[in-house]
Parts: C-alpha cells; sequence; structure tokens
C-alpha cells in the first residue's frame, strides 16, 4: 500500500541528494508523444523555454531544456525547430535523452507529456498513450545510473492502473519525488471555492463533459482535489460504477444523484447550450428538463469511497462545455458549488497554472501534492471504464486501497 | 433579503431586443432567471412592461411577449410607464440603450438614445407625481450635458439612479479588491474594442478600483489621448509605467500569439506594433494627482486587464476583469448576471447599489477621450470633471 508518509520520506531523500550542479539552472529532458501546436508537449513544453505568465509578472524558470525525445513527427511537427532555436538536442530514444547524448543520467528532471499523437485505443475506448512505457525507460536510466530526479507525468498515470501503481512505487523505490495530473485542480475557480479541511460532506457532484478518456479524466480529478479534503482524508475507493443513457435519469428520480446537486453545479455554467445558443437566454437546464434532450449519451460514473462516501460525475456532453461541482457539507445549510475555469484557447494559461506546479517539484525536489490522488483517479477511471464495458454493473476495486492526505495549504491558483 | 409584502414591477425601456445585445442579456435575466451564488435565481420582482424602440428581422420581442404573458409590449415609453392607467404604474425602470442601428456624429459617436428615453421616463414621474429607481445600462450618454442634466434630475426629484458597466462587478482573476484605503499612484488598464464603445468599460475598470483611495474621488483635471505613432511613442517614452502595461498583459488570457507555432508568448515591442494597427490610449490625471491610462490594443487581446502602482507595495497589484463572453468562449454573458443583481437590489430597497458618480465621471472621460482624439489628441482640459464620491464600503463585484 502507499501512502502519504512513505512518499513524503521518499521526498526528502530525493530532495537531500546532490544535483548535477546546484548554482546551475537545473537542467531538464522533455519526453513527450508529439511536439505539434496546442498540443500538451507543446503548450507545456514551451512554457519551459519562453516562460509564462504567473502571479502578474511573466515567469521565466531558472531551468534549462537541455534534451527532447518526441515519440512520432506528424506534419506540423516542431521540435528541430525549438531544439535549434532554444540550443538543445532532439534524441532519438529516451535513455539518450536523459543521457545527453552521453554515457549517464544528465538531467535533474524529466518532464513526460504522453498526451496528443496516435495511438491505439483498447475496447474500453482508452487511448493507450505509452506513458508507463516512457517512465519505465526513465526509470532503468536511473537505476543503471545510480541516481534518480524528479518526474512529472502528464494526466493519468496510465490507462492501466497496474501500470500506475507500478509507476508510482518504482518513484518510491528509487526514492524520486513524482507529480501527475490535469490543470483542472490547479487552474482559476470562479467563484474561488477550496472546501474545509476535514470537512464532512455529505454529497458531492462533478458535472463534465467532452469525450472518454480524455475530458473524464480531468473531471474526476477536479472532483478528487475537492472531495479528497474530507474528515480522515484519502482511504480509497471502494467500488465504482459507469451508467449511461436513460438510467442516468432514472438514478437522478431514484436520488442515486441529487438533482439539487447538478443545479447548483450548473448555476455555474457559462455555456448551456440549446436556446442559450438560440437566442442568448440563461436556462435553468434542469428545472426545464432541457438537460435530458440536449445529452443524447449521459454517462453517470457513481464512486463508492471506502469510508463509506459517495461522489458522482455526470458527463453530459451536448448540454455545457465547462466544468463544474457542487457539494453538501454536513456543516453547511447551503450548497457549495464552483466553476474550474479553462481559460481560452489558445492561451490556455491553466497549463501555466500547472506548469507553476512542476516547477516548483523539480526546483524543490518535493511534490505540492500527492501523485497518490493522480494514482487513485486513473485507477477510478480505468474501473468505471471496465464497468461500461461489462453491462454498466457495479464492480469492487479492492486494488484502489490508495490513502493519502490533502495538501493542507491550497493549491489552486488564487493569486 | 427583500421585504416580502414588496414585490417590485418593472419596465423595460430598450433600443433593440436580439440575441447577445445588451438588451435581451438584461431583459432575459429579469424574465428568465439566471446562476447565483450556487442556485438557479429568480429575482423578487416582476418585469411587467416593454417598450422596444427597434424591431429588426431577428427581434426576440415576439417570442419573449408569448412566452411570458405577463409582460406587455407597448408602443410608447409612457405608456411603458403607465400601463394603461394614466400614471406611472411600475415600481422601478431598466434603461438600455446600447445596440440597434442608430446614427453616430462626425466624431464617431454613436446617438444611442439614453437621454431621451430617460426625459421621457421622468416625464412620466413628473406627471405622477412620483418617482421609482432607475437603472441606466452603459454610460449615461455621449453627450457630456445631457449626461449632468440626467444627473442632476434624478437628484433633484430625489429618485435612486444607477448606471454603468458589468466590468466593475463581474468575476476577477485573481479574485482581488483594491485594498481599502490604498495609496495608488498610478493606474492602467489594457483592454480592446472601439472608441465610444469599450474605451467606457475600460474607464469603468479603473475607476471602479481607483476610486478607495484615501480621500475617496476627487474627480479628473484634465485628459490625453495618443492613438498610433503618438501612442508607440509614448509607450516607448515611459509615459505610462512600463511594469504596470506589462503586468497588465500578464493578467490576459487572450494574448494573440506574436509568432506562428507558440500559444502563449510576450509580445515584443515589434510584435506589438505589427499586431496593433490602430492602439488608443487615454491618460487623465485626478485632482489629487493620480495618473490613470486606458488602452485600446485590439489585435493584440480581447479582455480587460488591469495594474495599479500601490505606495505600500513593491509588485503591481494586478487582476482582470473577467468577462464571459460569447459566443467564442461561452454561450451565456454571465458578466451581466452580477449588474441584474445589482439592479435588483436598488429596486428592492430604494438605494443604488453603488454611485452614479463612479459612471457620471467616466461617462465624462468617454468623451473627453472622444474629443481629445478629434482635437488632433490634445490634451483637454476638464474642470466639469471635478466629481467627488465615496464608494461603496462593501465590495460589490461577483466573486460568491
Amino acid at each position: 500500500m502507499i501512502t502519504r508518509r512513505t512518499f513524503l520520506e521518499s521526498a526528502v531523500v530525493s530532495a537531500a541528494a546532490p544535483a548535477l550542479a546546484q548554482t546551475e539552472p537545473k537542467r531538464i529532458a522533455i519526453i513527450t508523444t508529439i511536439y505539434r501546436y496546442l498540443s500538451h508537449g507543446q503548450h507545456i513544453g514551451d512554457r519551459f523555454l519562453i516562460g509564462y505568465p504567473f502571479n502578474g509578472s511573466w515567469h521565466k524558470p531558472d531551468m534549462k531544456v537541455v534534451s527532447l525525445y518526441v515519440d512520432q513527427k506528424p506534419e506540423g511537427d516542431l521540435s528541430q525547430q525549438r531544439a535549434h532555436e532554444f540550443g538543445f538536442q532532439v534524441y532519438p530514444t529516451i535513455a539518450e535523452t536523459l543521457r545527453c547524448g552521453g554515457n549517464k543520467l544528465a538531467v535533474d528532471a524529466v518532464l513526460i507529456v504522453a498526451e496528443h499523437g496516435d495511438y491505439p485505443r483498447n475496447e474500453k475506448g482508452q487511448t493507450l498513450y505509452p506513458r508507463f512505457e516512457f517512465f519505465d525507460q526513465c526509470a532503468k536510466v536511473f537505476e543503471a545510473d545510480g541516481r534518480a530526479v524528479p518526474i512529472y507525468n502528464d494526466k493519468h498515470l496510465s490507462y492501466s492502473f497496474d501500470k500506475a501503481r507500478t509507476m508510482v512505487e518504482t518513484s518510491r523505490r528509487l526514492r524520486f519525488p513524482m507529480l501527475a495530473g490535469s490543470s483542472l485542480p490547479v487552474t482559476w475557480r470562479l467563484p474561488d471555492l477550496e472546501l474545509p479541511l476535514n470537512c464532512e460532506i455529505g454529497d458531492a457532484l462533478m458535472v463534465g463533459c467532452g469525450g472518454s478518456d480524455a475530458m473524464d479524466f480531468h473531471a474526476l480529478e477536479a472532483m478528487q482535489c475537492m472531495v479528497e479534503r474530507r474528515k480522515g482524508g484519502e482511504t480509497g475507493v471502494k467500488s465504482v460504477q459507469l451508467i449511461e443513457g436513460d438510467a442516468v435519469w432514472k438514478a437522478g428520480d431514484e436520488g442515486r444523484w441529487s438533482k439539487d446537486l447538478l443545479s447548483s453545479a450548473l448555476s455555474r455554467s457559462d455555456s448551456p447550450m440549446g436556446f442559450s445558443v438560440t437566442d442568448g437566454r440563461p436556462q435553468d437546464l434542469v428545472a426545464s428538463g432541457e438537460i435530458k434532450k440536449l445529452t443524447p449519451h449521459p454517462a453517470a460514473y457513481f464512486i463508492e469511497y471506502r469510508d463509506g462516501f459517495r461522489a458522482t460525475l455526470l458527463m453530459v456532453e451536448g448540454a455545457v462545455k465547462d466544468y463544474t461541482f457542487a457539494a453538501r457539507l454536513k456543516a453547511a445549510p447551503e450548497h457549495v458549488s464552483t466553476q474550474f475555469f479553462l481559460s481560452p484557447v489558445p492561451n490556455v494559461t491553466y497549463s501555466a497554472c500547472l506548469v507553476n506546479k512542476i516547477e516548483q517539484m523539480f526546483s524543490t525536489g518535493v511534490a505540492p501534492y500527492p501523485v497518490e490522488r493522480t494514482l487513485l483517479v486513473s485507477g477510478i477511471l480505468e474501473s468505471c471504464l471496465t464497468s461500461k464495458v461489462q453491462g454498466n454493473r457495479k464492480l469492487g476495486t479492492p486494488q484502489l486501497d490508495v490513502r493519502y492526505q490533502a495538501p493542507p495549504t491550497s493549491q489552486y491558483a488564487r493569486t | 433579503m427583500a421585504d416580502t409584502a414588496f414585490r417590485p414591477k418593472l419596465a423595460a425601456v430598450v433600443t433593440v431586443y436580439r440575441k447577445y445585445s445588451h438588451g435581451q442579456h438584461i431583459v432575459d435575466r429579469f424574465l428568465e432567471g439566471y446562476g447565483w451564488n450556487g442556485k438557479y435565481h429568480h429575482p423578487e420582482m416582476d418585469l411587467v412592461s416593454l417598450y422596444v424602440d427597434q424591431h429588426p428581422k431577428d427581434d426576440l420581442v415576439p417570442d419573449r411577449a408569448a412566452r411570458f404573458p405577463q409582460m406587455k409590449v407597448y408602443p410608447t415609453i409612457a405608456e411603458a410607464l403607465t400601463r394603461g392607467t394614466g400614471k406611472l404604474a411600475v415600481d422601478g425602470v431598466v434603461l438600455v440603450g446600447e445596440h440597434g442601428d442608430y446614427p453616430r456624429n462626425e466624431k464617431g459617436q454613436t446617438l444611442y438614445p439614453r437621454y431621451e428615453f430617460f426625459q421621457q421616463i421622468v416625464e412620466v414621474f413628473r406627471a405622477s407625481g412620483r418617482s421609482v429607481p432607475v437603472f441606466n445600462d452603459k454610460h449615461l450618454s455621449w453627450s457630456w450635458d445631457h449626461a449632468r442634466e440626467m444627473y442632476d434630475t434624478a437628484r433633484s426629484m430625489k429618485f435612486a439612479f444607477m448606471a454603468g458597466s458589468s466590468l466593475p462587478v463581474t468575476w476577477r482573476i485573481p479574485s482581488v479588491e483594491m485594498p481599502a484605503g490604498a495609496r495608488v499612484r498610478e493606474a492602467l488598464c489594457i483592454c480592446w474594442g472601439g472608441v465610444d464603445s469599450y474605451d467606457f468599460h475600460g474607464l469603468e475598470t479603473i475607476q471602479c478600483m481607483v476610486e478607495r483611495r484615501p480621500g475617496a474621488e476627487t474627480g479628473v483635471k484634465w485628459l490625453q489621448a495618443y492613438r498610433g505613432d503618438n501612442f508607440w511613442n509614448a509607450h516607448k517614452e515611459g509615459v505610462w509605467p512600463r511594469e504596470l502595461f506589462n503586468a497588465a498583459l500578464c493578467r490576459s488570457h487572450t494574448l494573440k500569439p506574436a509568432r506562428e507555432g507558440f500559444n502563449d508568448i510576450f509580445p515584443s515591442f515589434d510584435d506589438m506594433r505589427r499586431l496593433v494597427a490602430a492602439p488608443v490610449a487615454y491618460r487623465y490625471e485626478h485632482n489629487d494627482g493620480l495618473r490613470c491610462t486606458m488602452m485600446l490594443m485590439n489585435g493584440l487581446l480581447e479582455d480587460f486587464n488591469f495594474a495599479a502602482q500601490l505606495e505600500d507595495r513593491r509588485e503591481p497589484f494586478s487582476t482582470q476583469m473577467y468577462l464571459p463572453m460569447p459566443p467564442a468562449r461561452t454561450t451565456l454573458a454571465n458578466f451581466f448576471s452580477p449588474l441584474v443583481n445589482g439592479m435588483e437590489k436598488m429596486y428592492l430597497t430604494g438605494r443604488p447599489t453603488y454611485p452614479v458618480e463612479r459612471t457620471l465621471l467616466t461617462t465624462g472621460l468617454t468623451e473627453a477621450g472622444v474629443n481629445s482624439l478629434y482635437k488632433g489628441q490634445t490634451r483637454v482640459e476638464t474642470p466639469h470633471l471635478a466629481i467627488s464620491y465615496k464608494p461603496t464600503a462593501e465590495s460589490t463585484f461577483w466573486r460568491s
């Protein structure tokens, strides 16, 4: 079992380990699937090259990208152009990238961004991005060369919980700090809502849109970063179930998810579809029933935690275009709710919020929030999608025995 | 909350009611409700009558009239306010004189009939011997003289009067208020849009922040506009502080990428010259010495970013006044929700939620900016803008 305590111990050991050159800027390797305009690899990687807006100024990380591995080079590939302009090398293998063409590890941190690119999908609809494989090759270099450095892994750790768990266990065994996940937990919130640490949550509902398994991951992690603050900390997930179609609305009628919380969450949306698109009018999609008409393929992801708490993600593609959350706290008479703000394309400044967290770990050797959050969400998502292809049945998830404590300090953008 | 015995009846007087016009955004929120404080909120009042000045092809009035039969559409402003009774028969008036097909004058100002609508409203008040609260969307008028007369009329007839933009009341990213009593040395807003249009929003953005400085507001003594090469020369010469300029840009979420292949890159001076064909700045000095600059930089960004230098703070104080703007980014212009919520409070309490003097001043500044541009970007003295007022003690921007 992975705990926050062992994680912190490993982080402390690694932070105390000598780096290559303490006075020089940290040397960063980027390992990515593709480096094309608006791919995650580009917009995350570029921020280490040209800086990003942070706290009201243009912040340039005191770090140098020294090497890059790109798995695929489709039309529009920018890797060579960036390498030329910013003075680093593109290497043909991950090992060479980490060793910068030499014979031992020659970087201080590794940024793995394996999102986008042309990869197969499995029967559950999961894109088989080679995150585990990339990570594993990094870990092999660390082991061979007798030194390990921090790794950030973009989005979920892997489509497979077994692989994800192996990744986290490897980081513990080799004692290097690791951070992963989505931008949603760290972006701006409208309003600026944080749940009190150790609060008692009666019920929670996340509303998301977009496809699986890309956008449901973001929504699940946004929900997790809120509910992990409940009393007792995170203790893992006992079961999950994903239901679809009319069964979603029937479950709402039966009280398996709260329509009141859905109303609260949607009151934070700026993008109801349907009549708002037709003529601009605000809408109460729940009271009017329009949400059913607008959502041809709804899905509900039911998460039952080991401590008895339950939370639900509703994916309502077609009804809205933003990500909102609502919860009932036992101590408060009114629901609390917010929108996780995804700022406009192409700036996608929410990824600057994430890069600042990555930079923080690279620079201090301590992850600002636990990778166990992303490990758990990786497992929740995989099990939900298994439920989906197994007739939407409820699945016990004894493997999701992932325990951790939420960071006491809020980690999302608010300054 | 509201006195349950009093459920105000409202009349709306608007230029045009079509998709994404201000009339639609505002009146719809009274009719349809809107998301507020985590609930779907229905104002505790009834919008019972409507006057619409123009009915283009995509007019939404027939749809709204059919779906909200409690709201009657009248052919004149007087009838909308009297509802067939011969005297004032509403408890509040919503005046939205923005959008629609109206002429422009030689200075480029659109001659929206806000003053004319207002005059017709107060004629009913006078004839009825009773006045009710009035909200006026955006600046009071394109003309300072009209605006001043509107303000003086409301004062002399003693009715609650509110006006202005959504910018002072919308979300801020980050969600910060100018610290009360902060000594502001300089303030600046970088935004976008047209002269006699979004310049007003930029001016309200600045004013809602700087009005909180010690001694409150005392008005503005001069304004100078800069355009084109004059703008770039002033920028190079440091007429406005570069540090604040950069801080404001770093709050934007819509910086036009200055280089192909980059999605979020800080622009150089040359980049900006290339991207912004016709920059405009209004620089002005308050009577207590504070200097402010409002900039329209079309082509560089599409949001409203504020930065100020405070005396007790090394780093600039900065934020973005965030507009969830349809149709590109959202489907709803929800920045109208806090505006309407502020209006509701006035209709329920009979007191303005924040001072109309703010908008009187920004109306005068907008006109002064237009005049300075029209007169070859000369400095315009503004003794008429010696407007004093105190801001609300409580913050009135959206944060819950």
